[in-house]
């Protein structure tokens, strides 16, 4: 009886230290680890994409809820001015979801530029979507009404050469934004004008 | 036992060297090698998470009723192991991110159970030690030589700094799962040619 | 349906647990010298990492995201699964003697069996429904089986072989994994 009663003891003496311990630990660095995942994981695509731009797009952020899922709005300034917005779709490519960082300029529904966020693609093949540079100008100054299509579909896009679904999945991901941005054109405006200043 | 604490430091790096000696820990030697930074950042990691779990351990092996001392274990290094998660976390993201479902796996890692069991339940606090941080620092050391082969060969660079001229072509097939396989199967031959424990 | 039947293939062949997600290679290699005793592991891997891989789901869904402590995933997870294992062990005992004379022997071994860790973490990674995380817990449990039964031929073909001593048991092993992988990396871009 007396072995039952330690082993209950120690066993719930050690977890409820390592309960505290580690409640104290998550809360100190919860913040640290918040912001860490929006300039490592987002970070160098947005800031990439909105070159140029007088604020830090990162910190400038706002979200749009649409049915269940919160999606973050980026805006970049030019000369003073909100111009600029970007977020985050995917679509799925070869090795799983390629993230694809698309952003719009809120005065001409233009896109104005595209990133890659996250991809699993062939090292080599897919995975060169990456630093492509050619392949993504391709997106550039389409019109938020305008469907993208890679040339085997028979539409203007050029799809990578030997990477036809990695292709095919950073046009969906861009058609899904444009999709998004049409439907929520008003609130997103309004959103980024309150950055003015 | 009348080996010193010097010796105790020292089996880990040679003589019981994981995973070359005592086989064990093999998932992580395999999947994380990819480069030697995400080699040896696993390396510390689980360096880390042995030497506190050797210590408390250690510490606590007189009060630890012993028909539960293998809950008793899991549960002190699920702690560390989730402490070295989040301080990843909010510190060195991107490696956090390369080592991905690796870090909280460190848990099932058996080197770490395995020092626990047959070692620092059985010996004084500094010899645990010395033991837990020689494993850790051979088992680091190894995934770091590991990730230097695959990376030079796969990628061409080390560290990051490409090491060929731009002539190179990368044998992707050494980054990729076939290659970790027989590069640690080779490695473990030369181990064997190199000499007996 | 189409997409279920998708995700087997990929948790059996695409993202094959041992060769593609480099997981549970210690049993692996220490189960594959005979056929008999990978046969027992595969059959204990398959029945564990399901049950493991639904109640893990369960708990991540109802009571961890519920009260908001995710941070505490790997202890919880942990606790399941050695919990888990060491009642299925003391189930078969009582009540199915003949399947506990057949897999009794690995079940303790499966607590470290980072495959199954491994599956219970990618299924909330992943954000599997419950449908999709009981289909790919049993699925990537299969995968475990197949490749593990299939290198096991092959060993078993090794030892009859001459093989230089440097090269021997582990290390001969491996070098024929990274092979059997070449093979799965075919299955890449199947679906």
């Amino acid at each position: 009886m007396r072995d039952m009663i330690k082993m209950v003891v120690v066993l719930t003496v050690l977890s409820s230290l390592s309960g505290g311990l580690l409640a104290a630990i998550k809360n100190s660095t919860e913040d640290r680890i918040e912001g860490q995942v929006l300039q490592f994981v987002q970070g160098p695509a947005i800031l990439k994409i909105m070159e140029g731009a007088s604020n830090d797009p990162i910190s400038d952020r706002f979200t749009i809820t649409a049915g269940d899922e919160q999606t973050n709005f980026f805006v970049g300034k030019y000369n003073g001015t909100p111009k600029v917005v970007a977020f985050e779709t995917n679509a799925a490519g070869y090795g799983g979801p390629v993230g694809i960082m698309v952003a719009f300029d809120v005065e001409t529904n233009k896109i104005k530029s595209i990133g890659v966020t996250t991809h699993n693609e062939t090292p080599g093949v897919g995975s060169l979507v990456e630093k492509d540079e050619n392949f993504k100008k391709q997106f550039v100054g389409l019109d938020v009404t305008f469907e993208p299509k890679v040339n085997k579909d028979g539409g203007s896009i050029i799809a990578m050469s030997g990477a036809t679904v990695t292709s095919r999945a950073v046009t969906a991901a861009v058609r899904k934004a444009q999709v998004f941005y049409e439907q929520h054109q008003s609130e997103i405006k309004d959103k980024a004008k309150s950055f003015t200043g | 036992m009348a080996k010193t604490i010097s010796q105790e430091f020292i089996k880990g790096l040679w003589t019981e060297i994981p995973p070359f000696r005592l086989v064990l820990g093999l998932c992580p030697a395999l999947a994380v090698t990819k480069s030697v930074e995400n080699g040896i950042g696993m390396g510390l990691a689980t360096t880390f998470v042995l030497l506190c779990s050797n210590l408390l351990v250690s510490l606590l092996r007189n009060i630890i009723p012993p028909k539960i001392r293998i809950a008793c274990f899991i549960i002190i290094i699920a702690t560390f192991v989730t402490v070295v998660e989040l301080m990843m976390q909010a510190y060195t993201y991107p490696l956090y991110q390369a080592l991905g479902i690796f870090i909280p796996l460190i848990v099932v890692n058996c080197i770490v159970l395995g020092r626990a069991e047959a070692f620092a339940f059985k010996n004084p606090i500094f010899p645990s030690v010395a033991d837990g941080l020689g494993i850790g620092v051979g088992f680091t050391l190894a995934l770091g030589a590991l990730g230097a082969v695959r990376e030079l060969l796969g990628s061409g660079t080390l560290l990051g700094h490409a090491m060929f001229g731009p002539g190179f072509q990368p044998f992707a097939f050494m980054v990729e799962a076939p290659g970790a396989f027989v590069s640690l199967g080779l490695m473990l031959c030369f181990m064997n040619m190199l000499g007996k424990r | 349906m189409g997409d279920l039947l998708v995700l087997v293939i990929s948790c059996i062949f695409i993202n094959n647990i041992l060769l593609a997600q480099y997981l549970g290679n210690c049993p692996f290699l220490g189960t594959s010298k005979k056929m008999e005793t990978a046969i027992g592991m595969a059959g204990a891997v398959v029945f564990v990492l399901t049950m493991a891989g639904i109640i893990t789901w369960l708990i991540d869904v109802y009571f961890l995201k519920r009260l908001d402590i995710e941070f505490l995933r790997t202890i919880a997870f942990i606790l399941v699964i050695a919990s888990l294992v060491q009642f299925v062990e003391m189930f078969l005992k009582k009540s199915i003697p003949a399947l506990y004379a057949g897999l009794g022997i690995f079940l303790p071994l499966i607590t470290t069996n980072c495959a199954v860790m491994g599956v219970c973490l990618i299924n909330i990674q992943e954000e599997y429904s419950f449908l999709q995380a009981v289909v790919s817990s049993l699925a990537y449990a299969v995968g475990f089986g197949v490749a593990l039964v299939l290198f096991t031929g092959i060993r078993e073909r090794i030892i009859l072989g001459r093989v230089p001593k440097p090269l021997q048991d582990t290390s001969i092993g491996l070098i024929t994994a990274g092979f059997v992988a070449l093979v799965f990396i075919g299955f890449q871009g199947l679906v």
